[in-house]
Parts: C-alpha cells; structure tokens; sequence
C-alpha cells in the first residue's frame, strides 16, 4: 500500500492470506437481500397507495408483509453488508486471517437460514408482534447461537492479530457485536406456548420500555454503529488517506455508545411511560446530535483537498452523501425527540419519512460505496461502469427525496388534520378517514420514489455483475508482517494505549458503557409495580378474546392502528379517555404501535356494533367509504384453532396474569360459548351463515369489542387514584 | 392528575446519577484525548487502514 506506518517493537516476520471468498458470499448475499427488501418495501408502498394491491391473499397483505420488508432491509440487506464489510476490514486492520474458515461458513449459512425462516413465517402470521423483533422463539435462539459464532471469529481474530493498536473501526465493531447481544437476548425473553407462537415476558409499560429501548438502540447498534466502522475503514481507504481526526474518532465513538443507549423512551412520549423518563429520553436525544455530526464531520474533512473525486469515484461519491444523509438524518431524529415537535410528528408519516432518510440516505449510500470500493478488489478487476453508476446515484438520490418530502407533507398534513378544533372544542375533522382521503397522493408519490430507489439497486446489480464476470482469476494473495510477540509489547506506553491493546478489557468497558444507560432505562420497567397499581375493574381477557388478540397480532394491525390515547385534547375529543398504565398490565405483548394509518383503537370497543366490525373485515369500504385497508376475507374461512387455548392461559398465568384454574381448565367452553353469543348476534341482525360461529372473525371481534372497555367503565377518581404512587 | 402522579414516581437520584456519571465520564475521555503528549500516537494509528500487509511476490 502506499503508506509506509511506522511500528512499534516488532516480533518475528510471518506470512499470512486473507480469507476474501467469506467476503464474497456476504457480498452477493448483500445484493440478493437488498433487491428482496426494495421490491417488498415498494410493494407495500403501492398497497398503501391503493389497497387492490394487498391482493386478496393472507400472505401478501400489508400487515404480513410489512415485518418482513423491514426484517429484510435491516437483517438481510444491511446484515450481510456489515459482515462483508467487518470480515475484509477486520482482516486487514489487524493483518490476520479470519479466526477459523469454518465458523465463517456458519456464520454465513447460519444467517442466510435465518433470513429464510424469517420469509417463510412473516408471510404465514407467525410473529411475536413486536415492531422489528417479530421472529418467533426457535429463531431467535437461532440468531443468538449465529452471533456467539460471528463474536467468537471476531474475537478470535483479534487474538492471533499482527497489528498491536486495535483501529477505532474495530471499537465500532465491538460496540455492536456486545450491545446487539444484550439487546436480543432481553428484548426476546418468552414463554412459548408452542412451537410458533409465545407470549412475551414483559407487559403493558414494562414491554414497551424493553420493546423501544431494544428497537431504538437497533438502529443504533445494527444500522449506526457497524457502518460508523465502516466509514472509518472505507472512506480512508478510498481516497488513501487517514482520518481527519484520530483524537475526534475517539470522542465520536464513547459519546455515541454511551449516549444513544439512553435516548429510547423518545419513542414513548405522552404515553403512560413515567414523565421522568420520557424528559430523561428527550435530553440525550438531543444530546446525540454533538456525536453524529462529530462522526459525519469527521468523515467528510477527511475528503479535504481530494472532493474532485466525490464527483469522478463513484465509491466516494456515495460515501459523501450518506455521511451528508447521516447528518440529516441525525439532526432530525433529535429535532423529533423533542416532545412538542414529537407531538405533531408521532403516530404520522412524517417518521417513516425519518427512518427512510436513515435506511436508504445513510445505509444503502454507505453500502453502495463500500461495494464499489470491494467488488473490483475481490474480483480482481476494474469498475465495469462509472456511467451506470453515476445514474444509479440520480436514481436513488431523486427516489429518496420523492420519498422524504412526500413523507413530511403527509405526515405534517395529518398532525395538523387530526388536531384541528374549531373555537367550541369540536373537531373539524371528526371523521378519520377524511384525514386519509387527503393524504393518499402522497403515498402514490413515496410509491414512485420507492420505485426509482428499487431500479437503482437493480442498475447497481447489473453494474457489479458485469464488473465481477471481467475478473480474472489469481492465486491467493500472501502477505507478510510482525508477529506480536514479548518483544513487540510497548512497556512504556500509556494507560490507554496499553488498553487498546486488550481487546478483551475495552469490550467490557464498551458493555459497563452501554449498560449504564440501559440500566437507566430498564430499572423503571423492573419495579413497574410499584408505580402502576392495578385497578380491579380491569380484567384479563377471556379465552375468545385472547385468542382473537393473537389473529390481531397474527395479521399485523399493530402495524396501523395505535393502542394508546395521548393526553391531548384533540385525542381526547376523538377517542376517549388518556390511556392508563393500569390498563396494560395484562398484555403480553403490548399493542401501542408506533403509526396511525387508521385510527387509534384503545377505545374502540362498544362504539360500534359486532355487525359494523362483521362487514368492516369482510370489505372495510362496506361501512367506510375511501378506506385503504385491505380485506380479510380468510378470516371468515379459517376455523378458530381451540387446540392450544389452555396452554395459552396457562403460560399468561405463568407471566402474572390471574387467571383461575377453572378459567384455564375451561377456556375451550368458556370460548365457545362468548363465540356462540356473538355469531347469533350476527346471524340475527343480518345475512350471516350459521358457522361463523366457528371463523377466526368472530374471535376477532370479541377482541376488539373488549378494547377499553374496562377502563372507560371505572370513574375518574378511582382512575386518578390508580394512577397515583405508592 | 395521572402525569401529576407519575411525576412524583420516586427514584430522582437515577437520573442524576447517571448525568453525573456521563459528564465525569465525559470530561475525563476528552481530557485525555486531547493531552498534547498522545500527537504522534494518533498520527500512527490513523494510518493502519492504509497498510494491508506486505505482500509477498515469491509466493508458493
């Protein structure tokens, strides 16, 4: 290379190779998974856009389909491209081959069977209902044995490294390799009632506490930190210089690994959450802002005085502007952590808008460069086209920006509709839908914009393919350098410097790092108890209800209704009371959502009759004329499944729900009779056939009329008074 | 009167604490960063990615 790097001490001289052909796998897997997540997210664009999309089928609806695009993009697409980018950095900032060859094939089939699970049980409902979590129990072990093979090769590495200073991107490395751990193993804690399907441990305040510290730090520790690391080895290496500031790298990356972890209750802002809590949230989001940009100026001075090939590199070119995404993105996410901006943009479009200025800005920009920068290496041959890449840049940057600013008009036009009051404290637009009606070009714009995102990819394939079936064949490259031996230790080094070495050691200050913050944030929901005293008119559900709860997490309606009012008059005047913490206590998961496609349902139970909700899921344009929601038209076909309903009362009552013996022992009955009320209701009041008393709908039904009901029934003072501390 | 009640959710030395410990924590990793002694050091370390080993010509 061109850099002569001045060493200290050194051992003896050793010969080594890298191991490419892991590299190459991730990569092709990148660009297999990457198209795969595109053509799911603009499918289900177009479904937004209009509901024919949906298509009739169970397994190609929204609220199925919906779990898998982000599976997709955030565990396959961006997954692979963090392992292709970590195993060839990794290698070549410590001069070492990966620990064992074959642990790298584990990992990378491992991976790649997980992502297939994922294809096949999203699509088919089977999800924990937890937004980016949804993979049920057998899965998850699956993902935590793959980490512990993906950690032990890293580690392993590092010990039998040439390179005595450990790089900041590898610290990147280890942040993410620990904290993601930490992060799935208490985020997926369940009881499984089958092989399929489990209940989460955690509840109510509890399971939205663990739930967003888990989804926020995901994107934290799995789509920020890892490309950090890579932007710190890429962007160097690409215009063959070091990093602007080593010393600014350092702060850059404890601030941000202590910071981030703190920031999570942001996603909970005027909900039931303590008020502390959310304010504590609040401030180090906003304090979160001092490290992106401390990384995003740290990446783009390091193109000082080589910009020119911003415009000729294309591996440049699109680094620079997912650093210059970065820092949009995470000025931005600070701005809407703020609890009045959080009030107008919370529940809206506005936040996917957010996401996707992250995911595609920051990820697929980076990915797109690194891949630049690795394919004509690995393949041993020359960039086939620098056109084609320049107009998979236009196409991505104007797909991104169709899709941004569509986003901030609707989700603005929402907030703005949905909390208009006229002088008398009356809704201007009392009926929902209107709020929908109004917003719907902008989802065939965001459709569009996706579109233009997807083709870019599909250019970039074309390019990168063309560029790999040019190369040419060589033998293994070998390469030399020092052994780390007694002689090469610096006995006199610093503190840190001498830290840096212990890989071991930084690990564990990397974890005391990030548990510190998570031990903020999940102390609260540990002594939940003492802050939540339940309510006795607040019941649990019964086995119908239970079960109609599971078709709702089944189809993914978590996906576009919210289950919690805020305290604000306009929500007040159109739902109901403020939702209470006492009222959660028994759900296992929690169904808060994070989106408003449809309305608010934490009050939705006995607003309407069990007819209205009957012709509501058969056709949802039957009672609400412009509605996007697809129908579920299966639900009238598929018989309840009463096979496993004790077990599933059994387990809720492991989890802390009192249910009797005799309500487990005849939660069959007790089912079949709620289900028999209804379907006569329904049979008598119009054209339903007989057997609907055996249809998923009928349970679905007695769910959702259950929603509320219970809280709206208890008097203000003793709602106040259950809400008050011990 | 629910976020008066939460509002008085008894744990005020959680919050404080940490702040303290982020800003102890903080003053001290910048503080050392940015001793005058540690220059050399970092010039060396910000060139590791630009060296991917020797490579070996006469290769087996």
């Amino acid at each position: 290379m061109s850099s002569q790097v001045e060493s200290p001490p050194v051992g003896k001289r050793e010969s080594f190779s890298y191991d490419d052909n892991i590299v190459k796998l991730f990569v092709i897997a990148t660009l297999i998974w990457g198209v795969v997540a595109l053509l799911l997210g603009v499918t289900i664009a177009f479904q937004l856009a209009d509901w024919r999309v949906n298509l009739g089928l169970p397994w190609t609806t929204f609220g199925r389909l919906r779990p898998l695009h982000t599976n997709a993009a955030i565990f396959a697409f961006c997954g692979n491209a963090i392992f292709a980018g970590i195993y060839y950095s990794h290698q070549r900032l410590l001069k070492a081959r990966l620990f064992n060859d074959v642990l790298s094939q584990i990992h990378f089939w491992g991976w790649q069977l997980i992502i297939v699970s994922a294809a096949i049980t999203l699509p088919f409902g089977i999800t924990t209902g937890k937004e980016y979590a949804e993979l049920e129990w057998p899965i998850d072990i699956a993902i935590t044995l793959i980490w512990v093979v993906f950690a032990v090769n890293f580690f392993g590495t590092i010990v039998r490294r040439r390179e005595r200073h450990i790089y900041v991107a590898i610290w990147f490395y280890i942040a993410t390799i620990i904290t993601v751990a930490v992060l799935h193993i208490v985020n997926s804690l369940e009881i499984p009632v089958s092989f399929l399907k489990s209940y989460s441990l955690y509840a109510g305040v509890q399971d939205a506490l663990v739930q967003w510290w888990y989804g926020h730090n995901a994107v934290a520790f799995f789509l920020t930190t890892p490309f950090l690391g890579l932007m710190y080895y890429f962007i160097p290496k690409a215009v063959n210089r070091p990093v602007y500031s080593y010393r600014l790298s350092i702060i850059h990356f404890w601030s941000l690994v202590f910071i981030y972890i703190w920031a999570g209750p942001h996603h909970l802002l005027y909900s039931t959450l303590p008020e502390w809590a959310q304010t504590l949230g609040m401030v180090f989001s906003v304090m979160l802002w001092m490290p992106s940009w401390g990384g995003m100026i740290n990446g783009l001075m390091t193109l000082r005085g080589v910009w020119d090939k911003v415009r000729t590199e294309p591996s440049v070119r699109f680094m620079a502007t997912a650093l210059t995404f970065y820092g949009m993105a995470t000025f931005e996410g600070p701005l809407l952590s703020i609890k009045s901006v959080n009030a107008i943009a919370h529940f809206t479009d506005w936040i996917p808008g957010h996401v996707h200025a992250g995911t595609i800005g920051w990820n697929y920009m980076l990915i797109s460069g690194v891949l630049f920068y690795l394919v004509p290496k690995l393949w041993n041959s020359e960039l086939y086209s620098k056109k084609l890449a320049h107009t998979q840049f236009w196409f991505a940057t104007i797909g991104l920006i169709l899709y941004i600013v569509s986003m901030w008009v609707a989700g603005i036009t929402q907030s703005l509709m949905w909390s208009a009051m006229d002088d008398a404290g009356n809704l201007i637009y009392p009926n929902f839908i209107e709020t929908v009606i109004k917003i719907v070009p902008m989802y065939w714009v965001r459709a569009i914009g996706g579109t233009f995102v997807l083709i870019s990819f599909v250019i970039m394939i074309i390019n990168l393919y063309k560029t790999a079936k040019a190369g040419k064949k060589t033998a293994e490259k070998i390469y030399e350098a020092n052994a780390l031996d007694d002689s090469s230790i610096e006995h006199n080094a610093s503190a840190h410097r001498k830290l840096e070495g212990w890989p071991m050691i930084f690990a564990v200050l990397s974890l005391i790092a990030i548990l510190v913050g998570s031990g903020i944030e999940i102390i609260p929901s540990l002594v939940a108890d003492k802050y939540i005293l339940k309510i006795e008119a607040i019941k649990p559900y019964t086995s119908l209800e239970l079960y109609g709860r599971d078709v709702y997490i089944k189809e993914g309606c978590y996906l576009c209704h919210s289950q919690t009012v805020r305290p604000m008059s306009h929500e007040v005047v159109r739902y109901g009371k403020p939702s209470n913490a006492a009222e959660f206590v028994y759900d296992h998961p929690f169904q808060w959502g994070s989106k408003r496609t449809g309305p608010d349902l934490a009050r939705v139970g006995g607003k309407y009759p069990n007819m209205w909700h009957y012709r509501h899921f058969l056709d949802p344009r039957q009672v609400t004329q412009g509605s996007i929601m697809p129908r579920y038209t299966w639900l009238f076909e598929n018989k309840i499944d009463y096979s496993d309903l004790s077990k599933k009362l059994q387990v809720m009552k492991q989890l802390g729900v009192p249910y009797s013996d005799e309500e487990i022992l005849n939660a069959v009955e007790n089912a079949k009779g709620q289900a028999q009320g209804i379907a006569d209701e329904l049979v008598e009041n119009g054209k339903v056939p007989e057997k609907i008393v055996q249809m998923d709908v009928v349970a679905l039904i007695a769910y959702i009329q259950r929603l509320g009901v219970d809280y709206s029934a208890v008097e203000e003072e003793e709602s106040d008074e259950a809400a008050s501390v011990k | 009167m629910k976020q008066q009640a939460l509002s008085n959710f008894d744990m005020p030395w959680l919050p404080i604490s940490a702040l303290i410990i982020f800003v102890v924590c903080f003053c001290f990793y910048t503080w050392w960063t940015y001793k005058k002694d540690r220059i050399d050091q970092y010039i060396l370390m910000s060139k590791i990615p630009l060296e991917d080993g020797e490579e070996r010509k006469d290769k087996v």
